[in-house]
């Protein structure tokens, strides 16, 4: 189909005078001559809106080494590549977040959205509305010619209901979007339509959008004779423009959800929003002051360095310094770790706060003991009473496998985290349980139970901090970790101003512990 | 003297959050992303700290978005990064080709997960490896680096940031669930002891007849971004040295030779592997990211069995090392591969050991990472 019509006389560029013959035209100085003629169709509405839009962009009075124009993909996604700007002609459905980039890495910019109606409204439908519900202060010109031109003329999202395209050779069933309706809704600034044949005043709408803070959007309605034209009766350029002449209605502050487009209806056009709203980037200008991601952060000052040898903060990762002799058969990870270090398994349900004390305890040895320390965790998708677990290596050595597996050290702040883990403790080890939320089997004699939960809610009136009376028994009765340490490390990861209540739950729990007959006798590690 | 707002020091920081720090001490200010466990923590920390480092952060409606918006923001001229793990990286992907293609660079985190689709999403794996490779569309080089503590994730995020300057190209760090959600110390150094390459700004002024992919010797063309007067355009279509369309075959083959060799023609300035006991190893273990870390307990264990064993750890899994692999297939009886998929990294150790070497991979599911005694079986069989 495409190829007859290439082939069709009247598309022929021989004869046609070139550019140099025909000599500058004032708004060439916009173009990248160079690069004409365009790909565009005899009688398609695009040159229109291109010199519209040249037209109010130079009228705007921006300056023009400013001036960024993003385009998706598909006939109208061809003019960032027409305009000499910078110009950015990015994916299918994408020019809308690519140019939020650009905006928010440069707020000196004014960005221009120009792409066609299955670009922007299909494919890239969801940035769309994103972009107009936060106000991105971008400008965007959307072609609508009812179908997708330059794939052969299918059926799209704005096309009219009934009508014909080569993927709906029957008529559409769909119904169609209707664009200002859509970026009314969705929270845009600025909404005005025209058709092609309105060029004055589609200029006029174009020059208003750029400089109109936040999200403005125009809708360009433009003939595509060579596909939808042909498809629905209205072969040539001039069929379209005559159906706009005949059927075009300015009807201006019209509600956007009466502007809808049938087929062979009236194409109601106008000014249908202009409305204040405060834009995406004075929000964040409000909040944080003016912010210059873009700068070039005085990274050329930087010594130079030679950048083929790689950059490393840390060691590399050491073998095990000292390995165990050789001996029997080996089984278990943790026999093998080196004997210096301790495994230690905090668990509990998510809400008690037992990542945070895998946290605290972790950052004691680690920055505060100088020790080594990897913690790592696991917990399930509840937000909260989820079975969750933090676990600690401690060493004096580099720590090369980083699970624990049989826990020298154990917490446990509830019955199922005690009844899930209580098996992988060692022998001999330390266990330390709630006493109220946890009860032990009857044949288990090594739980030491500390009130934890009772101790917060009644000696300090706040439940919240059972896990850091807990850390003060573990402290005391383990010798893990020093209480400096643990004090510096509570002091560094509460909230702010719970510092003085947690301080007080740390002592408490220490001096439960002090109190404990058997506090001599215990040593986890 | 440091920056305002950027940490120096020691800190206890899980490999997600050292990956933000990493970033803001390579020059980061811009992060766009969506939230997908295991990588929110990425962008929780961005979301906090940018403001405080002149930055901004944005989340955005999903992956598509976030991954256009930092190309956006490179354009614009920041340094930017976003993060996500396996079902965000499939949708990131259309427009990691469009990086590619633009010569934009970025740095893309992916914390892995066990997959397919939704997969494990709490749970580790390493099986997006192959994706980091090949899943773009098109004929492409791509640069991925696999840390396997905090501590290098946090080297590595710099390491990223300066390989996608010096070669503007998307650099992929490859971590996982496991350096993620693993918290361990951290050094800082002080920002003058960081090295950063530096934004390769365009030496002419802009001009009519500026040509803004016309490489320099390295094949590398420098980056002008919006905004200085060059009036530049950039495409996704194949293009000529002006960043002109010209979809042509002769266009193609001009272009897609540059833009593969500035990768494989530098890939020795490129490839980092650590190696240890290799030289006289009968044995070598290749692993990456996790599996390097919890290969080094079996290997260890394995010489005090008085195995001849070495530890090839590829920092950089793509390019692939496959010189030296190549080099040690003819001397070693096997090489031993763990990683947390079933059998990717195998299959390009088998490539380049072209049948001189056993290759024993020790594949594992994910969601998890190895036993160590699955690994030493595998070792003490390449040794027999």
């Amino acid at each position: 189909m495409n190829r007859d019509l290439v082939e069709n006389e009247e598309l022929e560029l021989a004869g046609v005078p070139t550019v140099e013959e025909i000599g500058l035209h004032p708004l060439d100085y916009l173009l990248r001559t160079e690069r004409l003629p365009h790909i565009w169709c005899p009688g398609c509405g695009l040159g229109t809106a291109l010199s519209c839009f040249s037209s109010a962009l130079v009228r705007s009075g921006l300056d023009l080494d400013k001036v960024a124009v993003v385009s998706g993909i598909g006939c109208t996604g061809r003019v960032a590549g027409y305009l000499r700007l910078d110009g950015f002609h990015t994916t299918h459905g994408r020019a809308i977040p690519f140019a939020t980039g650009l905006k928010l890495a440069n707020q000196d910019l004014k960005v221009v959205v120009f792409s066609g109606d299955g670009d922007l409204i299909a494919i890239g439908g969801n940035h769309f509305i994103h972009a107009a519900r936060r106000n991105m202060d971008l400008t965007v010109i959307c072609v609508n010619n009812f179908n997708y031109g330059m794939t052969g003329g299918q059926v799209g999202p704005t096309t009219p209901s009934e009508a014909r395209t080569s993927t709906s050779p029957r008529g559409n069933l769909e119904h169609p979007f209707n664009i200002p309706r859509l970026a009314a809704a969705a929270g845009a600034t600025y909404v005005a339509r025209w058709t092609v044949l309105h060029a004055r005043r589609l200029e006029k709408s174009i020059h208003k959008a750029l400089l109109k803070p936040g999200f403005s959007v125009v809708e360009v309605i433009s003939p595509c004779p060579t596909l939808y034209g042909r498809f629905n009766r209205k072969k040539y350029g001039l069929d379209m423009m005559e159906y706009y002449h005949q059927k075009a209605v300015i009807r201006h502050g019209a509600a956007p959800w009466e502007v809808d487009i049938d087929l062979g209806g009236e194409i109601i056009c106008g000014e249908f929003v202009d409305i204040e709203r405060p834009t995406f980037q004075e929000r964040l200008r409000e909040r944080y002051g003016e912010l210059h991601p873009s700068e070039d952060l005085g990274l050329l000052n930087r010594p130079p360095v030679e950048l083929d040898v790689p950059f490393a903060a840390g060691e590399s990762l050491p073998l095990p310094a000292e390995p165990r002799p050789a001996g029997g058969p080996v089984r278990i990870p943790s026999e093998m770790a080196a004997r210096t270090s301790t495994e230690v398994l905090l668990c509990g349900f998510g809400g008690q706060g037992i990542i945070l004390s895998g946290r605290i305890t972790g950052a004691a040895a680690a920055l505060y003991d100088g020790r080594e320390v990897t913690l790592t965790q696991s917990y399930g998708p509840e937000s909260r009473g989820g079975a969750c677990s933090a676990s600690l290596i401690i060493s004096d050595q580099p720590i090369s496998y980083p699970h624990v597996t049989h826990p020298h050290v154990m917490v446990a702040m509830s019955q199922e985290a005690y009844t899930t883990y209580r098996g992988r403790l060692v022998e001999d080890g330390l266990l330390l349980v709630d006493a109220d939320l946890v009860e032990p089997s009857p044949d288990d004699h090594l739980p030491i139970p500390v009130p934890a939960t009772r101790i917060a809610e009644q000696e300090l009136g706040r439940r919240i901090v059972a896990n850091i009376v807990m850390l003060g028994a573990l402290t005391a009765l383990s010798g893990l970790v020093s209480e400096e340490a643990m004090r510096k490390a509570i002091l560094d990861r509460v909230p702010k101003g719970t510092e003085e209540l947690n301080m007080r739950a740390f002592e408490a729990g220490l001096s439960y512990a002090a109190h404990l007959p058997q506090a001599d006798g215990a040593s986890g590690g | 003297m440091s920056e305002p707002g950027v940490l120096e020091g020691e800190f206890f920081l899980d490999g997600d959050t050292a990956i933000a720090e990493g970033a803001i001490c390579a020059g980061c200010r811009f992060f766009g992303g969506y939230p997908i466990t295991p990588a929110t923590e990425i962008a929780e920390r961005m979301a906090a700290r940018l403001p405080e480092v002149g930055g901004v952060f944005i989340q955005m409606e999903d992956e598509l978005a976030s991954m256009n918006v930092v190309l956006g923001a490179a354009w614009g001229g920041a340094r930017a990064m976003t993060a996500t793990s396996g079902p965000g990286l499939s949708l990131m992907m259309e427009n990691i080709g469009l990086a590619i293609m633009t010569e934009t660079p970025c740095v893309v985190v992916d914390v892995q997960r066990g997959g397919p689709s939704t997969g494990l999403p709490t749970l580790t794996s390493q099986g997006d490896i192959m994706q980091a490779r090949w899943g773009t569309h098109g004929d492409h080089e791509i640069i991925a680096l696999a840390p396997s503590s905090p501590q290098e994730a946090f080297d590595l995020t710099i390491r990223a940031f300066n390989l996608a300057e010096q070669y503007r190209t998307p650099v992929l760090l490859m971590t996982s669930e496991s350096v993620g959600h693993m918290t361990e110390r951290v050094v800082i150094p002080p920002a003058e002891q960081i090295p950063l390459y530096p934004w390769r700004r365009p030496q002419t002024p802009p001009s009519r007849d500026f040509l803004p992919y016309a490489p320099d010797e390295d094949g590398v063309p420098p980056f002008p971004v919006a905004g200085m007067g060059y009036r530049i355009h950039m495409t996704g279509l194949t293009h000529d040295e002006r960043g002109y369309p010209a979809t042509t075959a002769a266009a193609q083959r001009e272009l897609l030779p540059r833009l593969v060799g500035k990768i494989r023609n530098n890939r020795q300035k490129i490839i980092e592997v650590v190696e240890d006991g290799v030289e006289d190893a009968d044995v070598v273990v290749v692993a990456y990211g996790i599996s390097a870390r919890t290969a080094l307990l079996p290997v260890s264990r394995a010489r005090e069995e008085g195995l001849r064993v070495g530890l090839l750890k590829l920092v950089t899994v793509w390019p692939f090392a496959e010189e030296r692999i190549r080099q040690l297939a003819g001397r070693v009886k096997a090489f031993v591969v763990p990683e947390l998929n079933l059998g990717q990294i195998a299959l390009e150790v088998e490539r380049c050991a072209g049948g001189q070497a056993r290759v024993i991979p020790v594949t594992h599911p994910g969601g998890d990472i190895h036993e160590p005694e699955d690994i030493l079986e595998a070792i003490r069989e390449g040794a027999a």
